[in-house]
């Protein structure tokens, strides 16, 4: 998986990551409120008009959705076999809205953005002590940023076992795999340390 | 710069990796080199309490790692030697933002910080790229740079130049050289410790010598090849 953003000026990158996300939501729950073909496809072209208006281009946009488009095909046809082909055409298109508006926010909002308006989000829950709003948003902040980082290491340990002479394996490629993730984790753990984390704790909000 | 190692030893499972230091570092630019295994890393972690001694006291500026971490790693940045694994955050202001908001640095401050940052190190085109896609060069100084804004007073380097290539070792040595902070490195890399004002050579744990590069860099060479 690589990192989504793409840096640009359009109006969904100037819009806040919040508004965004509460967007998103909103249009979710208003997809599957949606039951018939034509009011979803005119919500198809609605996202298809989204994603031209952000900048992102067509190409980079269907190098990261052609795999969901893939599975959007599979969930349809299933859909369409079980029940019949007008069920399948309207979970096909609700299933491309949502990847495409799904995908429009992430193109367009950094991660830090997204993290930033996702521990916003969980603050109240904070409040009451709940969850940890910051440590889960950077959890995620983190995760986005290793995805990359472990893609290529199971590739450098893919690469060094076929130099080897060893035949692709899941199970020969999860054991050096691991251990390099062990590895790296108390690595990472240091660095983040090093520079200051965790940070120190915020004073309780004020009472009126 | 004042950093002081009194008696300090560190054991790990039952290993002695250190043993009986007694430092007064106040030098601008230290090397420290030495056999893998030879303890060279955890010495540089004792310097800003990545790692505690066992026994005997290290004081950084007069202050213990032990008892005030946050406040040895406000003084004390460190750069690792493999900054795939230093950088945490998928773009590169956004991982120099990271530190600044551990620290509690005003949002308003963060961007003009991190800018010129960027722009000390030559790097203020990588701002907006994704860590993962730059080279293993730029990355080397995007850690950095990650470090340096949050304005530490000194900088330890764990063999920093170990997975560059000899363009960007040059890079980062001049970037060094012009930095006002003191440093202590620990390196391969002996021609790059050269010009440095100390070196220290350990040995399984121990101070081998402790003198000026001209003296102790061709000892530990000699040591190294006989």
């Amino acid at each position: 998986m690589q990192e989504l953003y793409v840096a640009g000026g359009s109006w969904l990158h100037r819009l806040s990551a919040g508004w965004k996300l509460l967007a998103l939501a909103l249009a979710g729950t208003l997809m599957f409120g949606l039951r018939a073909p034509v009011p979803l496809a005119i919500a198809c072209l609605m996202v298809a008009v989204v994603v031209w208006s952000a900048g992102i281009g067509w190409r980079r946009f269907w190098t990261q959705a052609r795999w969901l488009a893939v599975l959007t095909l599979i969930v349809a046809g299933f859909t369409a076999v079980v029940q019949d082909a007008e069920a399948g055409l309207v979970a096909g298109l609700r299933m491309a809205s949502l990847i495409g508006l799904a995908l429009a926010v992430t193109f367009t909002t950094t991660a830090s953005a997204l993290v930033d308006a996702l521990a916003a989000g969980l603050r109240p829950l904070h409040r009451r002590g709940w969850v940890d709003a910051d440590r889960v948003a950077f959890t995620i902040a983190l995760t986005l940023r290793f995805v990359p980082e472990l893609q290529r290491r199971w590739q450098a340990i893919r690469e060094a076992q076929a130099a080897r002479g060893i035949r692709a394996n899941p199970v020969r490629l999860v054991v050096p795999m691991v251990v390099a993730i062990l590895q790296a984790a108390d690595t990472i753990a240091e660095a983040i340390e090093a520079r200051g984390y965790p940070p120190e704790p915020r004073e309780p909000p004020r009472r009126p | 710069m004042l950093i002081e190692l009194d008696g300090v030893g560190v054991e790990r499972e039952g290993r002695l990796v250190l043993a009986d230091l007694d430092l007064r570092l106040t030098e601008r630019r230290i090397g420290i080199v030495g056999a893998n295994g030879s303890g060279k890393s955890t010495l540089a972690r004792l310097f800003n309490g990545l790692a505690l001694p066992s026994r005997g006291q290290v004081r950084v500026d007069g202050i213990d790692p032990v008892a005030r971490p946050r406040e040895v790693r406000r003084r004390v940045g460190f750069v690792f030697q493999n900054p795939d694994l230093q950088i945490v955050m998928p773009l590169v202001h956004e991982d120099l933002a990271f530190g600044l908001r551990n620290l509690g640095v005003p949002r308003q401050q963060i961007a003009p910080r991190i800018e010129a940052v960027l722009r000390r190190l030559g790097i203020d085109a990588l701002a907006d790229r994704h860590c993962h896609a730059l080279s293993g060069g730029e990355k080397q100084l995007v850690a950095l740079a990650a470090v340096l804004v949050m304005d530490p007073g000194i900088l330890v380097f764990d063999e920093p130049t170990t997975l560059l290539d000899l363009r960007h070792r040059r890079r980062l040595g001049r970037c060094l050289d012009e930095l006002p902070q003191s440093a202590l490195v620990v390196s391969h890399d002996l021609e790059w410790l050269a010009d440095f004002d100390r070196i220290l050579v350990l040995e399984e744990g121990r101070i081998a010598l402790d003198d000026v590069p001209a003296i102790a860099l061709p000892w530990y060479r000699e040591r190294q090849e006989g």
